[in-house]
Order: structure tokens, then sequence, then C-alpha cells
């Protein structure tokens, strides 16, 4: 997904700070700069398996901290996006059987990544969707935008994660992102456009790439300053 | 993958037995460690699902499965294995031109995945790769009901087989290649599922976590299936 491909965005980020925030994430300072914004959109990524408060506190690598923490953040987002959806009422027929279903294991995934980051998981921030959730086809064109993105970002951390647990959970989250993708895909098009897999191997997105992309989007209104614990932290060498 | 036993016993394929004392050496390789890859090897069989591999050919292919970890070599001919299945089961149920309409649509367009899946696996693993197994489907290639029923059933089997792979993987290339599979086994389990069920029964994403599989449920699984003739 290039920014392009996005729903309308920019002219939220008035005096320009998400976009400087945004232009810092590839270097050293990307870690510091999640903990500072606390946001960005969203793939899931981890923890199934991981018991609650497990990365809280020196509990694991900063790099799988800052990883988690960037997909609860896209986590966020994506909970958020259904919620506010369901609550417009304006869904119907499968869509809305999707929005239900969907809603409830975006939440699930944010309840599940807070508890295993414990004090260091970074706050939701706020969030406008632009109408995109008032309206069926809206809806619809913007959940394949984000769910393809949240597989591509779950995907460009795969190789960064450090602990197998945190990967095995990742994984699990992946899957279930691309079949959300899929699902939605198939509303729409009916098996032809757009594909429900529209590749034989599926493309991923570094981290930088994904938080551009989310800034594009115009979506995150306002960001945290800081985690709950303040204690967020991460490898400025965690490579999208 | 309980589902597939439905009506698919092994007993009715493995007549010399030679399937049952395959699966029972899987188990004993299990148990001690790391002759699952001579195994595999050696048998060049089972299903379904496929595991990794994607857009990694390129990354891997120098090596052509010599300069991988044999771990890693087992679990791309266990992927292969299952690809190998996904395809030919995909390629016989086009060539039978009984499916219609988005089922058709369906199985053509997985087909073409699968047999990537299988072209990339081959490239990667070289002199490696174990050899595609005979198949029998049992009908299920040629009856919309049983293909959409059983494309459902092999295609969850090949994200959780994918998922049960993935910290067992070494090589970094070799991840980025299984990851970059399994969400596109997904993709197909979830467009099979809205196919047979629009959205209710089967929900195509029906849990907020895939569940995995390890190396010998799925291959239990497989067996259960009686597709693989040897």
């Amino acid at each position: 997904m290039s920014n392009t491909d996005l729903p309308g965005f920019a002219e939220l980020d008035r005096d320009g700070a998400i976009e400087e925030a945004a232009s810092k994430v590839d270097g050293h300072t990307r870690q510091a700069f999640l903990r500072r914004t606390g946001a960005f959109m969203g793939a899931g990524a981890a923890f199934a398996a991981l018991p609650a408060g497990a990365f809280a506190q020196g509990g694991a690598s900063k790099g799988d901290v800052a990883i988690l923490n960037f997909a609860l953040t896209l986590e966020y987002l994506e909970s958020a996006f259904y919620a506010e959806a369901l609550s417009k009422g304006a869904l119907k027929g499968e869509t809305k059987k999707f929005a239900d279903v969907v809603a409830a294991h975006e939440k699930t995934h944010v309840t599940t990544l807070k508890s295993v980051l414990g004090s260091s998981a970074v706050k939701e921030p706020q969030f406008n969707f632009k109408g995109t959730t008032a309206s069926q086809s809206t809806f619809q064109q913007t959940s394949i935008v984000l769910e393809d993105t949240g597989v591509k970002a779950y995907l460009g951390q795969a190789g960064n994660i450090k602990a197998k647990a945190v990967l095995k959970s990742a994984a699990s989250i992946l899957a279930i992102e691309a079949r959300h993708a899929s699902w939605i895909r198939n509303i729409v098009g009916n098996g032809s456009s757009p594909s429900p897999a529209p590749e034989s191997f599926q493309s991923s997105l570094t981290m930088s790439a994904v938080l551009a992309a989310v800034q594009g989007t115009g979506f995150i209104t306002s960001m945290p300053s800081a985690s709950a614990g303040g204690a967020t932290s991460g490898n400025p060498s965690v490579t999208g | 993958m309980s589902e597939s036993h439905d009506g698919l016993t092994l007993e009715e394929v493995d007549r010399d037995g030679a399937l049952r004392e395959t699966a029972a050496a899987v188990a004993e390789a299990e148990a001690s460690g790391d002759t699952r890859g001579s195994l595999l090897r050696k048998t060049g069989a089972f299903v379904g699902g496929g595991l990794l591999l994607g857009g990694v050919p390129l990354a891997v292919a120098g090596a052509q499965g010599g300069g991988l970890p044999k771990s890693d070599v087992t679990i791309l001919n266990f992927a292969l294995t299952l690809e190998y299945l996904e395809s030919t089961f995909y390629q016989r149920a086009v060539a039978s031109g009984k499916l219609q309409g988005s089922l058709a649509t369906f199985a053509q367009v997985v087909a073409g995945h699968e047999a990537a899946h299988v072209q990339a696996l081959l490239s990667t693993l070289g002199s490696k790769a174990v050899k595609k197994p005979s198949f029998d489907f049992k009908g299920t290639t040629s009856d919309p009901k049983k293909f959409a029923a059983t494309a459902q059933v092999l295609e969850d089997t090949g994200v959780t087989a994918y998922e049960g792979q993935v910290t067992n993987i070494k090589t970094p290339a070799v991840l980025m290649a299984a990851g970059s599979i399994l969400p596109i086994e997904a993709r197909h389990a979830a467009w099979i599922r809205d196919i047979n069920g629009r959205g209710s029964d089967p929900v195509p994403a029906p849990d907020a976590f895939n569940p995995a599989k390890t190396m010998d449920e799925v291959l239990a699984a497989v067996k259960a299936t009686g597709f693989i003739k040897g």
C-alpha cells in the first residue's frame, strides 16, 4: 500500500508535527518517536502466548517493545475504526457482520498487547476517521486499506522480532489480519476486483513506510505524550 | 484439521501400509529429534498447506538447499509437500471443468499461487527437494461441493502448518519467505470460507488469533485424508 492508496489525509497535520515525526522515524529517533507519539495505525503483532506484563520494564528487548507498541498503535486505530463504524449504524448485510466480527478481534488484539506491555504500553491516540465510517462504501474501501496495511506491517516486522514467543504471537495475528483483508475484499469484489488474494507472495512494509502511510491518512489527530509508565524503550537499530 | 477426516480414510489408500509405517516413523523422529528431515526426504510425502518461501526464493535460491541448516531443509520440504498437494488439487479441479462462478475464479487464482509456491520452494531447495508424490483426491476435484469443502480444509491446514514452523526456522531469508506465504494461505482460507458461508458459517476469520499446528499434527491430518498415494 503506497501512501497514495490511502483515502485522503494530510490535511490534518497542520503544524507538520506528524510529518516531522515521521521524517525521523528511519533513524535512531524512531523509538523516541514512538514513545512520544504513542501513535499510528495498525496491524497487530503479538502475544497470544505471552503472560501479562511480560514486556514491561525490562522484560524484553527494547526492539521487541518498540515493535509491540508499533503493533498496539495500529490495533488501536483499527479497533477505534470498527467501533465507530458500528456505532454509526450505516452498515448492513455481510458488511455489518464483517464489522461485528472484526471489531471484536481488533479489540482483543489491543487488550492482549496492552496486557503484555504492561506499563510500557503506549496510550491510545485520538482519531478522526473523516466520515469514512458513515457510509457502507467508504467503510469498505477504508477497511481494505487498513487490513492490507496491517498484514504488511506485521510481515515487515517478522525478521526484526527477537523473542520467539513474540514471533509466534505476531504470526497468529498476521494470519488473522490477512483473513480480514481477504474477507472484506471478497465482500466488495466477489472474487474479482479487488481480488481477495492479489499476489502469490505477500508484500510487506517497513515500520517507517507504515508510519508514513498512517500519517498520510490523517486519521490520528492527537497523540499521547508518553506511555503509562514512561518506560517504553526501544532498540534504535530496529529497522522496519 | 479434524474435518479432513470426514469421508477420507487412510486405510482405503494405504494398502501396503507404507503411509502408516511412515507416520509411525514421524512420531519416533519427533521424539528423537532430528531424523524428520531424512524421513521426509525418503518418503517425499504428505499434504498440504504451504509454508515458506514466498518472495524469498530470490534470497535463498543461491543456496540450493546446500547452504541451509538441515532443519530448515526439512521444514522447506514439509512445506513443499503441502504445496505439491494443494497445487495438484487445484490443477485437477480447474481441469475438471466442473467449477463455475466464484468457485471457478477462486480455483484458477489459487492454482496459480500454489504453483508459484511449488516453483519457489523447488528453486530454493535445489537437489535437496523431495519428489512430488502421487495423489488421489477421491472425487473431490470434480464435484463443486466436495471441492469447496476440501479446499477449505486444505487452506486452513496450510495456515496452521506455516504458523507452526515460524519459530523453528533458523535462516532469516527462509523466515521471510515463509512469512510471505503464510498470509496468502490465510487469504485463500478466508476467501473459500466466504464463498461457502457468505460471512456466516463458516466465518472467514473464526478467531482473534489463528491457531498453529506442529509438523506431526499436520502430517497426521494429511495422512488421514488418504490423498497421498505414495
